[in-house]
């Protein structure tokens, strides 16, 4: 298998301009590195296929010098940017991306033991058994955010625990109650937080109950103070994954059909106070779940120490969102052989580095650990083998994707968000649809699909597109060169 | 109890208590509904918009699309219009993905509409459709095989196939118009009017004449300029039948101008609007714009075989101005270089440099680069010169941008960007001294590489 391995590594295809300018932390960083990408800019480049390397002119005396391990990809430059990856880095990958750079026999001294460096510890760490945080990519130091969990972050978005960015990072016990008082004396802080999460779910179902059995038609005056009021309640109980649902529902409130979709958020924030009430009737596995969607954190290490499982996985697409300050990070991948999803999420202060190691479009043979679950999507990347030139992703038919999504949901009945890629499909202003005449509406945000429909032209292509309760959105598809498309 | 969605939803409303059910029922067969309504929702039935026409035209390479996907995210975006006018040319069509920026853009900016129709192919024509703030697409050219382009064609492939057949049979393209000008839109007959300024002659002069009766004033408007350029047209023996009685030589060296005292119908009819813009005296206006469409060439005859160059030096005493605005604006519509040149050389104006040949008008700005400081109105008149600049004018504004650049960096920051945009690209190497110039050029450079 290793033979075959080092063999797709040289067949590394050049990414496209897309694809490099959607590792930039932010659109300031888009719009720096463009400026930084004429060949005038930059001395000494060369690449081979596994790094690209050059010295850029800067303002000062001695030029910035900067390198990329596209195996990764991790990033290096000697300018003293705290964003990361930095300008230089993306203006050096888009010059390679517009074929602006020759080929090199080697990379010079200053470049080579870096990338020497890089491939001793990576050596290293697949001699071990896979244990401890991943070397993420991190390059301008040692320590730069690269795919960091956060203690204790839950599907639900970062909330409670981890809104204060001053959470403590990677390793050690996963506490991280920046809000909640310490734990007592002697008193183990699980044990606690145990009670705590306990006495909170059971006064939110009270709470619950007693809004239904008044009735919610004041909702729209009195719910924004009730539910920061709440949500403020659920991060002390040490229940962030609640609080995060809790804390978004004012954006019901903006649809005509509020009330409906409020009981329908009650009851399932409902359905999760009485799982954990009744969590020990639960099978494992949805225990895990219903745990993970309350917000207790699970250990990057009790992760990686799960069999991982390893795959071709195609990376279909991601999403930044913020919240408190935050930003989120979600990637989604499929696996070619077994057919399975994953997100990669990450965070990042608003403005820093986020987590650029999985390109979109790009296809990469991983081993991937899934946090458990009865309807497991959530990963981290225990371990990587290169990229691998697959071209467009494998997808199901359209006719295929309600019995796969009752699948997931008679797994995790509150999952709201789930990556499919759909081959076939031809899309409308509103809709994705196949020959037969069925089709899938697109969330209201999504609509109409612009890009997705100039590709499309009205004829099928297939799609990469997450699914939530609203409809599809769009995030990805190929064009007639196949060449992949970010929506 | 089994409670419908909506029962559910109303009791929640209004309060479980009041209809006497418990609000744990209510949200516990809330979920199960949830639940069930996402697992178990099927696929609508819908139907996909019809596809869009094969494309006609190739693709463009792989590293020009990259190199407009740079455009389009803010890289020397003034480029743009260059890139897709390149592209026009060379009749290849933008990937995909990037026609809706391009459309939204084109939604804004009026000017490269004409090239978006060429470029974005059948695609781009197949999204206007469903977008109507992109229908102005649809009234552009685009490269669409003849054949019944006349007869069903969009308005705008209908003017480019009028173009065509103007230029290899100026007579057969007037008699396709002649036979169905009644039926054509008001728009249209003025833009096909227009047109027929390529290889104008006397042979227009009874359309023209005619059209001067037209319903649309831009029709009427557009007659009228044409017919100016053809001195033996009737037209242009009544304007220099009016001129001759406005504007006469005082046999002391000096010309003496008397305006009209009235705007009768049938000089409203030749194209004199009888209305002023605000701010300009009516009688003014009226003799300006008589001049205007009086064919230059009756000039000489009338003011005693002077040449331009002297007629435009003679002093005039009242409504000097309007008449040399006339001239001006004469010069402008009837393409007279001459005139052009010595109206120039008495005030330097942009638009009289368009008249010019290419070479020429380069050459003449650079007369006014190195004389004059660079201000907005060098600038201006810098904006009017067509690109390329010829060596002499480029080697002026090189020269004018390094003196200048730590003097006013202002001014030399506006000069390096109208530089970029109109310098020969091929020059780059030669204005390393100016690193921001031989950035855009090289840039430019690549781009007509590319585009092959």
């Amino acid at each position: 298998m290793s033979a075959g391995l080092a063999s797709v590594r040289r067949v590394m295809e050049r990414w496209s301009r897309d694809q490099v300018l959607a590792l930039a932390p932010d659109a300031a960083s888009r719009k720096a590195a463009a400026g930084v990408s004429a060949a005038g800019k930059w001395s000494g480049t060369g690449a081979l296929p596994e790094a690209v390397w050059g010295e850029c002119r800067g303002s000062g005396a001695t030029p910035y010098r900067t390198c990329v391990d596209l195996s990764e990809p991790a990033y290096r430059c000697s300018c003293p940017s705290r964003k990361f990856p930095c300008k230089h880095a993306l203006g050096l990958l888009l010059l390679w991306s517009a074929d602006g750079m020759a080929t090199a026999a080697s990379p010079p001294a200053w470049a080579a033991e870096w990338l020497d460096e890089r491939r001793d510890r990576a050596a290293k760490k697949a001699g071990a058994t896979a244990a401890g945080a991943g070397d993420t990519g991190a390059g301008h130091a040692t320590s730069g955010p690269g795919g960091d969990d956060r203690a204790g972050d839950s599907l639900g978005g970062p909330a409670g625990d981890d809104a204060g960015g001053g959470a403590p990072e990677g390793g050690g016990p996963e506490d991280g109650g920046v809000r909640g008082p310490r734990p007592g004396k002697g008193r183990p802080a699980a044990e606690q937080r145990e009670s705590r999460v306990t006495s909170g779910l059971s006064e939110l179902e009270r709470w619950l109950c007693d809004q239904i059995a008044q009735g919610v038609a004041q909702a729209r005056q009195t719910g924004l103070a009730d539910w920061d009021d709440l949500a403020r309640r659920l991060v002390d109980a040490q229940a962030p994954g609640v609080a995060g649902v809790v804390s978004r529902l004012s954006r019901l409130l903006r649809e005509e059909d509020w009330p409906g979709l409020l009981l329908g958020e009650y009851a399932l924030i409902h359905l999760l106070a009485v799982a954990h009430r009744r969590t020990a009737e639960l099978p494992a596995e949805l225990r895990e779940t219903v745990r993970s969607r309350i917000g207790f954190p699970v250990t990057r290490e009790s992760v990686l120490a799960s069999p991982p499982v390893r795959d071709h996985w195609d990376v279909l697409g991601g999403r930044d969102e913020e919240q408190d300050r935050l930003v989120a990070r979600r990637i989604w991948l499929a696996g070619r052989k077994t057919g399975r999803p994953a997100m990669v999420l990450s965070f990042a202060p608003v403005g820093q580095a986020l987590d650029a190691s999985l390109v979109p479009g790009t296809t990469i043979d991983a081993d991937l650990a899934f946090y458990p679950g009865a309807s497991p999507l959530r990963a981290l990347v225990a371990g990587r083998h290169g990229h691998v030139a697959a071209g467009p992703p494998p997808g199901m038919p359209l006719s295929q994707v309600p019995a796969r999504i009752a699948e997931v949901l008679a797994g995790d009945p509150w999952a709201d968000s789930w990556p499919v890629v759909l081959s076939g499909v031809t899309p409308s202003e509103d809709a994705l649809a196949d020959g037969e005449g069925a089709a899938l509406p697109l969330h209201p945000s999504s609509a109409p699909p612009w890009r997705l429909l100039a590709v499309s032209g009205g004829r099928p292509v297939t799609v990469a597109a997450e699914w939530t309760p609203g409809g599809l959105r769009p995030l990805t598809t190929w064009d007639e060169e196949e060449r992949v498309v970010p929506l | 109890m089994n409670a419908s969605w909506e029962e559910l939803v109303s009791a929640a409303l209004v309060g479980a208590e009041r209809r006497a059910v418990p609000p744990g029922s209510v949200l516990e067969q809330a979920a199960v509904q949830v639940v069930r309504g996402r697992a178990g929702r099927r696929p609508l039935s819908g139907r996909a918009p019809a596809p869009a026409p094969a494309e006609t035209l190739p693709l463009a390479p792989r590293a020009a699309g990259d190199r407009l996907a740079r455009l389009l995210s803010g890289e020397h975006a003034r480029l743009l219009p260059e890139w897709l006018a390149l592209a026009a040319r060379r009749e290849v069509r933008v990937p995909a993905r990037l026609i809706p920026e391009l459309l939204d853009l084109g939604a804004r900016d009026r000017s490269i509409r004409a090239h978006l129709g060429a470029v974005t192919g059948a695609r781009g024509r197949w999204l206007a459709g469903l977008n109507s703030a992109w229908s102005y697409l649809l009234a552009e050219p685009a490269h669409v095989p003849p054949g019944e382009v006349w007869e069903l064609g969009t308005s705008g492939d209908r003017r480019a196939y009028l173009s065509r057949l103007r230029g290899e049979d100026p007579a057969g393209a007037r008699e396709l118009l002649e036979r169905g000008w009644g039926a054509e839109t008001p728009e249209d007959r003025a833009a096909f009017v227009a047109i027929l300024a390529d290889g104008l002659s006397m042979d227009d002069e009874p359309f023209l004449e005619a059209a001067l009766d037209d319903r649309r004033r831009e029709a009427r408007q557009a007659a009228a300029d044409l017919l100016t350029r053809l001195p033996g047209s009737r037209l242009s023996r009544r304007m220099a039948g009016r001129a001759a009685r406005l504007l006469t030589d005082d046999g002391r060296g000096g010309l003496r101008a008397v305006p009209p005292k009235a705007c009768d119908s049938t000089m409203e009819r030749d194209g004199v609007r009888a209305r002023p813009p605000a701010g300009t005296a009516q009688r003014g206006w009226w003799l300006q714009q008589v001049v205007a469409h009086t064919p230059l060439s009756f000039w000489a005859g009338h003011l005693g075989g002077r040449t331009p160059g002297q007629i435009v030096r003679l002093r005039i005493g009242d409504w000097a101005r309007e008449v040399r605005m006339g001239w001006t604006r004469a010069a402008i519509l009837q393409h007279d270089p001459e005139w052009a040149r010595a109206l120039f050389e008495v005030e330097p104006l942009t638009d009289l440099l368009a008249v010019l040949p290419p070479r020429e008008q380069s050459d003449r700005a650079a007369g006014l680069v190195r004389d004059h400081p660079v201000d907005g109105q060098l600038i201006m008149m810098l904006g009017g010169v067509a690109a390329p600049w010829g060596p002499q004018l480029a080697g002026a504004v090189v020269e004018k941008i390094l003196r200048t650049a730590d003097a006013q960096p202002w001014n030399a920051g506006e000069l390096i960007r109208l530089a970029g945009e109109r310098l020969d690209p091929a020059v780059h190497a030669r204005v390393e001294e100016v690193p921001d110039l031989a950035a855009v050029l090289r840039f430019r450079s690549d781009m007509s590489k590319e585009l092959v």
